[in-house]
Formats: structure tokens, C-alpha cells, sequence
């Protein structure tokens, strides 16, 4: 599937008082690899569980491609096409590293082919949300139960659909680096490893649009510049829009085509690589964060 | 840790062999029914246990839902065989044949399990335990209270037994028969699941829902499907089991049985089969082994152990001049166990869970996690910059 083009309308989405995102707009243009920076606790990972649908933007929207995604539940941006990493790896840490994959390949290996994820925006009434659900709640039964019996049953029809994407999650290991290590244990592997892992997880999902979030953090140089390798060759690859969350400026400044970058919720700047590095507003960001919170962390 | 040695010994034991193992195993239960009736009797409900633990193993072994509950499903099942068969029942005049009721039953289960899995479906962990607990007990009152259906705390008698081939059957051993199928059944219904793109799903759920959920995997859906199996597994041992005991009534269904359930998957070790029929075998077998009058006939032959013991006891006696008194003779002994056999059975049960915190025969994945406990994986995957 063609990468999908990714815009922000006022996003914004508040903890209580916090306003972790207020009035974010900007647009990822397809099959763009694009960089989002800044401080500490700006919010990109934050506006990152809003394109997932791990949080509810209290206000603004997200639209991928002609389709409004703010709001909805985390399996159907998924459905829809959008993948994402994490900053804290979370892999399922007690499953091998190809049932890692084969997870995220779960909606690609349906009884009939891909699963069609039903997509409801909410109506902001969770009741209401329920009950338009029932008139579905049918078909879903017998959805569940060919399902049921399918799996049971094991038709010639799901044994080849095993099989392929069993092949198909090996060649994404294979593309990962993970060659041979299909079957280790995710929590025993490496760092590194482990942060391939989640993409090549990812990768899994088909999707459209994929988040990295801080894929390189806790790298050495040689492993991250590999995993900058890896980045451009993905999204070449699978034809997938990437949006990239880093702290390491080489790194932003090696892959990503255009940046912006966020600072206590806030849009400060974006631009070109070139652009951003020279914007006095971005230099003060960074240079104020680090002075008032020296010593604190390893600094971008 | 002990375990641990000892569950690496039997996987160096090839693979080939050991599965011949487990189908000698498996097939040794035919035999037992040549045995008296109290033993096929006491396997049958161990049985009954095996097939009520697979299933509840699909609800908190394989999707990790914790479920206090288990007895509705399990009474909602006997509680179908008695609506509609017991001619005391007051809702139904006829009486249908019991394999008409039985997929009836499981069908039920299944809708019963998606109706109460609903409201806790954003629930985890000690809530969804809670609120299950909840559930088991509602499902009792209910059954108490609904007296022009369930005939209320007085029961259901006399539920026909089902005829087979026209001839009604009224041995424990054709019970027996019975049950040993719906566990073999089970069992492939359920290890089927396991292995499928569903149970990946209900594992994937287990270990962090939320990213499950990031990975395409609608957990609503998931959850529900284990509900819904794990209750229909659940109401096909009730529909067994009330024409084995032939009354029901709502003390036949009380927390004690989903926690019986919960405890023998536990000790079996979580999410495998072995480690239920370990649990069941444990669980169920002993308490029921210990009142035996075969069991009180082995132990009054044990008056030499009494005669050594007492010599011990009064040597103890001497050396501390403490005054223990003498054990009783022999021939009480039997009786004494039958009246202490809890007692004898929960230190029975501490003894296993310290000796194999994981249980018996746990899953490959249940090993892995008692062998890294959590906390050891946060270390290195710190965020930030
Ligand atoms: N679920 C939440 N509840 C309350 N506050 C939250 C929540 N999630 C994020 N925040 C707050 O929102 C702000 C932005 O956090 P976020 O994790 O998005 O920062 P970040 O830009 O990813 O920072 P870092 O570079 O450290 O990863 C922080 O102040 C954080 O404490
Ligand atoms: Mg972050």
C-alpha cells in the first residue's frame, strides 16, 4: 500500500492542568522521513499516543490521508495503517522473537484473508458507542465463532496462511538483522536486538505510517548509524511515511527530510534539517533546558 | 531453584519418548473403570475437575484474565441439564434428552460468558478478580431467588440419567466414559486454540495489552472469546455433572468451586494440560483418597509405625522431660485423617507452591516468567535521552 500523508489540525491534549499538546498543526507528507524533536517532556511521545490511540486529544484533529484517526481505539489506527515502536521497549518479553512478529502480522493472517476492522469515530458518549455497536454484535458472534472453528478445525486455507506468514515474519527478521535469532526469547536478546525486534514488529503490521520512538536511544555510534541505515531502508522498502523521534542531532540531521520541533507542548519550529539547526528559537530550547537541568541526562 | 533442575531432567528426556510417555499415560485412564465404584467414582470427579480446569486455563493461563468466578458458568450448565430435564422443575413440564441439552448448554455457557466478560472488559488484574468474585456469587442468588425456574434453594431432583442407545445409564462407569471424553475434547479444542493465530492474540494480551491492542489485535473481541470458551468448557462439566449427582441446588455451586478450579490450575502450573491434571489429581483426588476405607484399612495395619513413633516420642520425652503423650492406636487413624483431611491437604498444598512457585508442570512461557521475575527487564530499557 502507498505511504499515507499524516496532518495535525490544533492538536492538543491536557492531563489535568497540564497541557502536554496545545494547537499542534503540521503535515508529514508521504513517504517523507520526518523528525520530530525537543526538549524533555515537550510532548512528542505524547502526540505520538495520540496518532496511536493510546490518548484522547482533547481538542484539534489527526488525519491520515482522507480519514479523520484522532480518537480512535488503538487496533483500528493499526488497522488503518499506522505502526509505532516505543520509547521504553515493550516487546512481549516472554514470546520468541518470530511470535513477536507473528503478533504484529495478526491482522493479515484472517480466515478470509486481511481482517476489515469496522472504523467508528466516537461519538465522545461511551453508552452511545456501545450501543452502536449491537446492531453489528451478530455477525461479530458468528465472525467469532468461524473463527473458533477455523482455528480448531485448522482448514488447508488457515495452514497456508500460517505458513506464509511464518515465511513472510522470517524475511522481516532476516531485513532487520535478526537473522537466526527467530527463536530466542525477546527479553534474552540484546538492547540493540531488542529495539530491531520492535521494528521488525512493527514492520509486521503492513503499516502505512510508522512512529519510531527513539529507535536508536541506549545505541552505540556503530549501532545507531546502522540503525539510520536500517531507517532509510525500510521506508524505501515498504513505501511507508516515517515520523522520528530522536534526541541524537546526528542522527536527525543524517535521515530525517524535515523536523519540527516541539517544547513544553508547543510547535517552536520546523523546517529542513539546515533551517531548524540555524532557528535561534531552537538553539534557546535546547540551550535553556540544559542549562536549568544540568547534569540530568545525557543531553541531545 | 529446585524446580527448575527438575523440569530440565524430564526435557532432556527425547522428545519421541516423552510423548509416548504422556499417551500411556493418557490411555491408563481407560483402565481405571475395572476398579470399585468408589475409585471410578472418586476419577470421575477429578475428571470433572480436569475438564473445569482446561477450561479456566483458556480464561487465566492462555489471555491472563483472572477469573473468581468460574462457578457461574459451571452451574449455568447443570442448572440447563436440571431446567430442563428434572421433573420437579417447575418453569418446564417435559423432559428433554440430555444430548439435545447438552450443545444447548454450551451454547449458553458461551452467551453467558460474553454477558458477564462485557462489563469487565476495562477491568484488570485484583479488580477483574474482585468483580469476578462478584459475578460467581450474584449467579448463586440468583439461582437461590428465581425459585419458578430453579425451584430456589430446595433444588432439582431426580435429573434423568441419559440414555444411551435407548437404555438409560446408571453406572459410574459409563460417567466416567463421559467425562474422560469432554476431557479429551477439551484438551484438542483447547491446545488448538493455544497454537492458533487466536491464542498468539490471547498471549500478546497477557503480556501488555496495550501494545496488543497497537498491534492490530482488538482485545475486546479476544477477551471476549476466551470468556465465552472458558464458560462454555465450564457449563459442559456442570451438564455432566448433574445427571452424575442427579440434584442440584445452589450449595452445590458455591465460591469454593472456583476456587478449587483456580487452585488446581495453579498448583498444575498455569496454561498446561499436564500441570491440570497434576492439580485436579492433587486437589480433587486426595481430599477424596483420604476418606477411603481403603485408606482407613492401610493405616491400621501401621501399628508398628505407631510403636516406633511412640518410641521416639518417649525417648524425646526423657531427654527434654517435656510430656508428649502417645499417639492413638492405630485403627483411629484413618478416622482422624477423614476429619483433618483439609488440614493435611492445605499443608500439602503450601508444600508445593514452596517448593515449585510455578506449579507443577508449568508452560514453557509460565517457566520463563518465574525465571526472570518483571522487574529485572526494566533495567537498560530506561527512556529518556
Ligand atoms: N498519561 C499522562 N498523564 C499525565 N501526564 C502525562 C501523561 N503522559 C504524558 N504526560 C506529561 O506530558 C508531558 C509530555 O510528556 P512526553 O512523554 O510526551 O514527553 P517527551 O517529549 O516524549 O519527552 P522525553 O524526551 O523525555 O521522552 C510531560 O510533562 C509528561 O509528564
Ligand atoms: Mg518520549
Amino acid at each position: 500500500m502507498p505511504p499515507a500523508k499524516l496532518e495535525a489540525r490544533g492538536l492538543g491534549i491536557r492531563f489535568g492542568g497540564l497541557a502536554a499538546l496545545s494547537e499542534i498543526s503540521f503535515t508529514v507528507a508521504a513517504g517523507e522521513i520526518h523528525g520530530l524533536i525537543g526538549p524533555n517532556g515537550a510532548g512528542k511521545t505524547t502526540f505520538f499516543n495520540c496518532v496511536t490511540g493510546f490518548y484522547q486529544p482533547t481538542s484539534g484533529e489527526l488525519w491520515l490521508d482522507s480519514l479523520r484517526i484522532d480518537g480512535l481505539r488503538t487496533h483500528e489506527t493499526s488497522a488503518i495503517g499506522v505502526s509505532r515502536t516505543f520509547q521504553n521497549i515493550r516487546l512481549f518479553s516472554n514470546m520468541t522473537a518470530i511470535e513477536n512478529v507473528l503478533v504484529g502480522s495478526h491482522m493479515h493472517i484472517g480466515v478470509g484473508g486481511r481482517e476489515v476492522a469496522v472504523v467508528r469515530r466516537p461519538t465522545g458518549h461511551r453508552l452511545l458507542d456501545i450501543a452502536r455497536t449491537l446492531p453489528g454484535a451478530p455477525l461479530a458472534a458468528i465472525g467469532g465463532v468461524v473463527e473458533i472453528a477455523s482455528a480448531v478445525g485448522r482448514p488447508p486455507a488457515v495452514r497456508s496462511a500460517e505458513r506464509e506468514a511464518l515465511e513472510r515474519c522470517r524475511r522481516l527478521l532476516e531485513s532487520v538483522g535478526l537473522r537466526g535469532r527467530e527463536n530466542a526469547v525477546a527479553r534474552n536478546l540484546p538492547y540493540g536486538d531488542q529495539r530491531r525486534l520492535e521494528l521488525a514488529r512493527a514492520l509486521a503490521t503492513n503499516p502505512r505510517l510508522l512512529l519510531l520512538d527513539e529507535p536508536t536511544a541506549g545505541m552505540n555510534p556503530a549501532e545507531s548509524s546502522n540503525m539510520v541505515g536500517l531507517i532509510r531502508r525500510v521506508r524505501d522498502e515498504f513505501g511507508t511515511t516515517v515520523v522520528l523521534i530522536e534526541h541524537q542531532m546526528r542522527v536527525v540531521m543524517g535521515v530525517c527530510e524535515q523536523i519540527t520541533v516541539l517544547d513544553y507542548g508547543r510547535k517552536i519550529a520546523e523546517g529542513t534539517p539546515a533551517e531548524v539547526q540555524r532557528d535561534p528559537t531552537v538553539i534557546e530550547a535546547y540551550l535553556g533546558k540544559r542549562a536549568s537541568a544540568e547534569g540530568g541526562h545525557g543531553a541531545p | 531453584m529446585p524446580g527448575t533442575v527438575r523440569r530440565a531432567t524430564w526435557d532432556r528426556v527425547p522428545a519421541g519418548l516423552r510423548s509416548l510417555a504422556w499417551l500411556a499415560l493418557s490411555l491408563s485412564v481407560l483402565v481405571i473403570p475395572v476398579f470399585d465404584d468408589t475409585w471410578v467414582r472418586m476419577f470421575f470427579l477429578v475428571g470433572l475437575y480436569v475438564v473445569l480446569g482446561m477450561g479456566l486455563n483458556v480464561v487465566v493461563g492462555f489471555a491472563g484474565l483472572l477469573d473468581l468466578g468460574y462457578v457461574a458458568f459451571f452451574a449455568a450448565g447443570a442448572y440447563m441439564v436440571g431446567i430442563w430435564s428434572s421433573p420437579v422443575s417447575p418453569a418446564v413440564d417435559t423432559s428433554l434428552s440430555f444430548w439435545l441439552i447438552l450443545p444447548l448448554a454450551l451454547v449458553v455457557g458461551a452467551v453467558v460468558g460474553v454477558l458477564l466478560g462485557m462489563p469487565v472488559l476495562p477491568l484488570r488484574g485484583d479488580y477483574l478478580a474482585i468483580v469476578t468474585l462478584g459475578f460467581g456469587e450474584i449467579v448463586r442468588i440468583l439461582v437461590v431467588n428465581m425459585t419458578n425456574v430453579t425451584n430456589g434453594s430446595q433444588g432439582l431432583y431426580n435429573i434423568p440419567r441419559p440414555d444411551i442407545a435407548y437404555r438409560e445409564v446408571d453406572n459410574v462407569q459409563a460417567f466416567y466414559v463421559m467425562i474422560v471424553l469432554a476431557a479429551f475434547g477439551t484438551w484438542f479444542v483447547t491446545t488448538r486454540l493455544r497454537d492458533s493465530r487466536i491464542g498468539r492474540a490471547w498471549e500478546a494480551i497477557r503480556e501488555d495489552e496495550d501494545v496488543a491492542g497497537a498491534m492490530g489485535i482488538n482485545t475486546t473481541k479476544y477477551k471476549l472469546m476466551a470468556f465465552a470458551i472458558g464458560a462454555s468448557v465450564g457449563a459442559l462439566g456442570g451438564a455432566i455433572y448433574a445427571p452424575f449427582i442427579t440434584f442440584i441446588s445452589p450449595e452445590s455451586f458455591t465460591l469454593l468451586v472456583s476456587i478449587n478450579v483456580l487452585a488446581l490450575v495453579i498448583i498444575g502450573g498455569m496454561g498446561s494440560t499436564q500441570g491440570v491434571v497434576a492439580g485436579s489429581l492433587i486437589l480433587i483426588g486426595i481430599p477424596e483418597l483420604l476418606q477411603f476405607s481403603e485408606t482407613r484399612d492401610a493405616l491400621e495395619q501401621m501399628g508398628w509405625a505407631r510403636d516406633g513413633l511412640n518410641g521416639a516420642i518417649h525417648a524425646f520425652n526423657t531427654v527434654t522431660t517435656a510430656d508428649v503423650s502417645d499417639l492413638p492406636p492405630a485403627d483411629e487413624w484413618g478416622e482422624k485423617l477423614a476429619v483433618y483431611r483439609f488440614i493435611v491437604f492445605g499443608a500439602l498444598l503450601v508444600v508445593v507452591m514452596v517448593l515449585r512457585p510455578m506449579g507443577l508442570f508449568p508452560s514453557r512461557r509460565r517457566t520463563l516468567e518465574f525465571e526472570y521475575p518483571p522487574e529485572a527487564e526494566v533495567a537498560g530499557g530506561g527512556g529518556g535521552s
